[in-house]
């Protein structure tokens, strides 16, 4: 599965399942409470119905002449009898008459007429008993649980189903460039080649301006090869990392853009710390680097100048060309962004140099200012 | 002090008890009149002693079947007593020690 897929994926996901929970959790809440009411509901009749009971004999009571009368006892509730003034008069509960004590108690009271054995108003309280509201709440969760799986596997079917014509689309445009870059390949290696014999064998070969042009432009299209095969490999190739000395790395890189400068009259002056060595795998190296140099040629003025320094691991390009303007300078590393459009390119240098940065855990800033030029410093490991 | 106190709040409760047996239930007890029942009707309709002493007081004044807590056909058994003599504060006690003598939650416990 592609990142962007992935990404397209998980955000999908996160919006649909969000959406469907709460929905979800809303209509659990409601049945909750509901059920919650039903359950206290029928515990307060259960107390109504016993309260029935005792009434009766409370009234056996009253016409009993037995000199001592048990007054009715449970375990299920406790109950008291108070006169018309709501004054206590006896019972198993010793409390004064009142309707609501805590949540986790139930209260009723039940108005006795006529007084038997004095009494105006009977109150019985019970416990809440827990188990089926316990029950109730296992049931929403699991429910819950169910839904999340259930939602969750078919948001993640559904998800695959709408990103299906987006992988399609960048399948079809990694199999052309695939493609392309594949016969791109013969081609340019035949032209760089020739030019290699041209170079040994031909001793007026530099003063033919019609021979550099070619090579540079040559040397700029086999980048662009690179950097096409680097992406559509998607990265997925085997990395031979290994302790490289990036000094010399970048003395070659230099020396090998030197032409495409010389052509803008752009004058290169480096500042390279020697013997400074790192692990990286070369070919992520070059592609960093020639995309950084690349980029301060393709955008500098003519005449104007670069600066490559590299010290205390940290690699510096600073060009004097048309800068990034503010707004842009936080989507420039984006694949597909250019500094602005009068230059050609397909906008995916700097994309390339933030993949590298962030696989080997680099940290890169750019500094930029419109029509005076830009700095880029990459601190390596 | 306390000594002699208690002695004669107990003589005074016994008295007071022998006057309530001398001034009325002897005369309840030989008319074969049930007091208790009396009592437990009293209790059924005014639930407080209070009200219930009041109800009581009131009957003895002016003693009639239709003053009586007791249903008419009760008086066709037993005759109508004539207006109490005694003075207020003596009947008040004599109704507060009837009260006492047949209070039902006296009698109340709870079964363990």
């Amino acid at each position: 599965m592609l990142p962007s897929e992935k990404k397209s994926l998980i955000r999908f996901l996160i919006i649909y399942l969000s959406s469907t929970l709460l929905l979800f959790a809303l209509s659990s809440w409601i049945f909750y409470t509901s059920s919650l009411q039903n359950i206290i509901s029928n515990q307060q009749n259960r107390l109504k119905i016993e309260s029935k009971h005792l009434l009766s004999k409370l009234r056996v009571l009253h016409q009993s002449n037995a000199p001592i009368l048990y007054y009715p006892n449970s375990s299920e509730y406790k109950s008291a009898i108070y006169d018309k003034n709501k004054n206590y008069i006896f019972g198993t509960l010793n409390a004064p008459l009142q309707e609501n004590l805590a949540d986790r108690y139930i209260t009723h009271i039940e108005k006795v007429e006529p007084y038997y054995l004095g009494a105006a108003y009977l109150m019985l309280r019970s416990k809440v008993d827990y188990s089926p509201i316990i029950e109730l709440k296992k049931r929403v969760l699991l429910f819950m649980l169910l839904a999340i799986v259930v939602f969750g596997v078919l948001g993640y079917f559904l998800g695959r189903l709408f990103i299906k014509p987006m992988r399609d689309s960048i399948e079809r445009l990694n199999s052309f460039i695939q493609d392309t870059t594949h016969e791109l390949n013969t081609p340019i290696s035949t032209i760089l080649t020739n030019i290699e014999l041209i170079e040994t064998f031909d001793t007026n070969y530099q003063n033919k301006d019609e021979l550099k042009r070619i090579t540079i432009a040559s040397k700029t299209l086999s980048r662009i090869y690179d950097d096409l095969s680097y992406l559509s490999l998607n990265h997925n190739y085997h990395r031979d990392i290994q302790r490289i000395d990036i000094s010399a790395l970048l003395f070659q890189r230099v020396e090998y853009v030197q032409a495409m400068a010389n052509l803008k009259n752009i004058t290169i002056t480096t500042d390279i710390e020697q013997n400074i060595h790192i692990d990286i795998d070369k070919n992520d190296a070059t592609r960093m680097i020639d995309n950084l140099l690349s980029n301060a040629i393709k955008y500098n003025k003519t005449g104007g100048d670069i600066k490559v320094s590299l010290q205390n691991k940290t690699l510096t390009i600073q060009d004097s060309g048309i800068g990034i303007a503010k707004d842009k300078l936080h989507i420039i590393k984006a694949r597909f962004q250019r500094a602005n459009s009068t230059e050609g390119g397909f906008g995916i240098g700097l994309d390339i140099v933030n993949q590298i940065v962030e696989f080997y855990g680099y940290g890169m800033s750019i500094e930029s200012i419109e029509k005076i030029g830009t700095t880029i410093k990459v601190r390596l490991k | 002090m306390r000594r002699l106190l208690i002695p004669i709040l107990i003589c005074g409760y016994i008295n007071a008890n022998d006057m309530l047996e001398y001034k009325c239930i002897s005369c309840h007890k030989a008319q074969k009149i049930p007091s208790q029942m009396i009592y437990k009707k009293y209790l059924l309709r005014y639930s407080t002693k209070e009200d219930i002493a009041k109800a009581i007081k009131s009957y003895l004044k002016s003693p009639k079947a239709q003053n009586s807590i007791m249903p008419k056909p009760f008086f066709d058994k037993f005759p109508t007593k004539e207006p109490t003599t005694l003075e207020d504060a003596e009947l008040e006690m004599l109704i507060n020690l009837y009260i006492d003598r047949y209070d039902v939650v006296k009698r109340l416990r709870v079964k363990q």
